[in-house]
């Protein structure tokens, strides 16, 4: 049996992990997908269809901004328990607790409240107050992350890079023309405005939480990640948007009253568990391939969310309203062609392809 | 104790050169319970901080067995980093 030389086990090894890198990001927008689908179809089962009814007894403040921050808050928590169990499965607990009072976990805290609350609720107030308009403004995150990446972390970016970047971007326009063209709201400035604060939220988080994956294992980084949002969103933001509601006992209650609410629940343990590899392997995805190219990867959850909101909701469930655009189906295709355009360089691809037809022929 | 990752990147922290199976050797004593604790994951915790800067690879060979080892030192930027987050 012939014997690989260092230099070639070394090239299959790094293409192993780079193509290993390259597959985990684009997971991680796929699991977006599914999650975003789940959460969808739990914030629309039990109690909550009576709240977001036409007979809800809710003000139009709390349907609009509170009920957001109460299922966001509700998935992570439950995938928070999820990523504690799955931990305690590969014996990692341990690590997680002494990871969580160092430096790094520190920041992955910081990155979960920056990206988390802050970035989840800014989103969900523009969406309200723009209308989809703000689907385009929020997709820059890839971009900015990369950017960020740049100046922080002294990551590569080139001129193919950000013409990949920019490729990505064009096709989230290509899905988000129709309702860009259709809904302009009063409030849009200002919501717009707002949708860019999710935007630097997620770039933040996608940047620094990414190469803090570099110290703190991913899986731990992803417990922390959950626990914080989820803890953060429900003991923190909710009773501070109900206060503002002029209620602040409201809280508890709407929280009682949806994790009792059976048949909700049963889709946030699915959301949940997808929630939790959307975030890891982005985290992941991330570290391992460089924030320009991971964060391309998992900015095709603009394709994944309505294409799984379409699978689950539409066909599964029969609700309508969830057609997938033949635009959507383009806009994939432009989308893999960006990606690629990060990913390789076409040149040393042409170089490394012709050397080793060459070799072929000799 | 160090999480075990922080304590594979803390193997770099005074300028050491190592490779996987170095860094394992080193940490068998305290580590070598733990279920994570496999060649795998600490090839692919030392490639992810080469990815991210902190380390840079010195040279590579065959060992006798005729497996792949990568010798890997921490660059300035990881040196710093790793006596600011992890405290070594």
């Amino acid at each position: 049996m012939s014997v690989l030389t260092a230099t070639e086990q070394k090239t299959r090894l790094k293409r192993t992990f780079f193509t290993k890198g390259l597959v985990i990001a684009t997971v991680s927008g796929m699991a977006y997908g599914l999650y975003s689908a789940f959460v969808t179809q739990a914030m629309g089962q039990g109690v909550w269809g009576s709240w977001y009814g036409p007979d809800t007894v809710l003000s139009a403040f709390v349907v609009v901004y509170v009920l957001g921050v109460l299922g966001s808050g509700i998935n992570d928590l439950v995938s928070a328990v999820w990523a504690v169990g799955i931990a305690g499965l590969k014996g990692k607990l341990m690590d997680f607790f002494r990871s969580v009072k160092t430096r790094p976990g520190m920041v992955i805290m910081a990155c979960a409240v920056i990206g988390g609350p802050i970035a989840s609720a800014a989103y969900i107030i523009s969406l309200q107050m723009a209308g989809s308009i703000i689907a385009p403004i929020t997709a820059l995150c890839p971009a900015l992350g990369a950017i960020l990446s740049r100046f922080l972390f002294k990551q590569k970016l080139n001129l193919r890079m950000v013409i990949g970047i920019l490729i990505c971007l064009a096709a989230t326009l290509m899905i988000g023309w129709s309702s860009l063209q259709a809904d302009a709201r009063p409030g849009a400035v200002l919501g717009c405005v707002i949708a860019f604060i999710a935007a630097v939220g997620w770039a933040i988080e996608g940047a620094v939480a990414g190469f803090g994956t570099t110290v703190v294992e991913y899986e731990i980084g992803i417990t922390i990640r959950q626990l914080t949002s989820g803890v953060v969103n429900l003991l923190v933001v909710l009773p501070l948007m109900c206060f503002f509601a002029g209620h602040i006992g409201l809280a508890p209650r709407l929280v009682v009253d949806a994790v009792t609410s059976g048949g909700s629940m049963i889709f946030f343990v699915i959301s949940g568990l997808f929630a939790l590899f959307a975030y890891s392997l982005w985290y992941k995805g991330n570290s391992m391939c460089g924030t320009a190219l991971g964060m391309a990867c998992n900015g095709a959850y603009s394709f994944w969310v309505p294409f799984f909101c379409w699978l689950i909701l539409g066909v599964f469930f029969g609700q309508d309203g969830w057609a997938l655009q033949p635009i959507a189906w383009v806009a994939a295709v432009v989308m893999f062609l960006g990606i690629l355009v990060i990913a390789v360089n076409p040149l040393e691809w042409f170089r490394r392809n012709t050397s080793s037809l060459m070799e072929e022929v000799a | 104790m160090l999480p075990l990752n922080y304590a594979i990147l803390a193997q770099f922290a005074h300028g050491e050169e190592a490779d996987a199976d170095t860094v394992m050797g080193a940490l068998a004593g305290a580590y070598s319970s733990a279920r994570q604790f496999t060649k795998k994951a600490v090839v692919e915790a030392l490639m992810t901080a080469h990815a991210n800067g902190l380390l840079d690879e010195t040279r590579f060979d065959l060992d006798d067995r005729d497996q792949l080892r990568i010798y890997y030192q921490a660059t300035d930027s990881g040196r710093d980093m790793i006596h600011r987050y992890i405290g070594v």
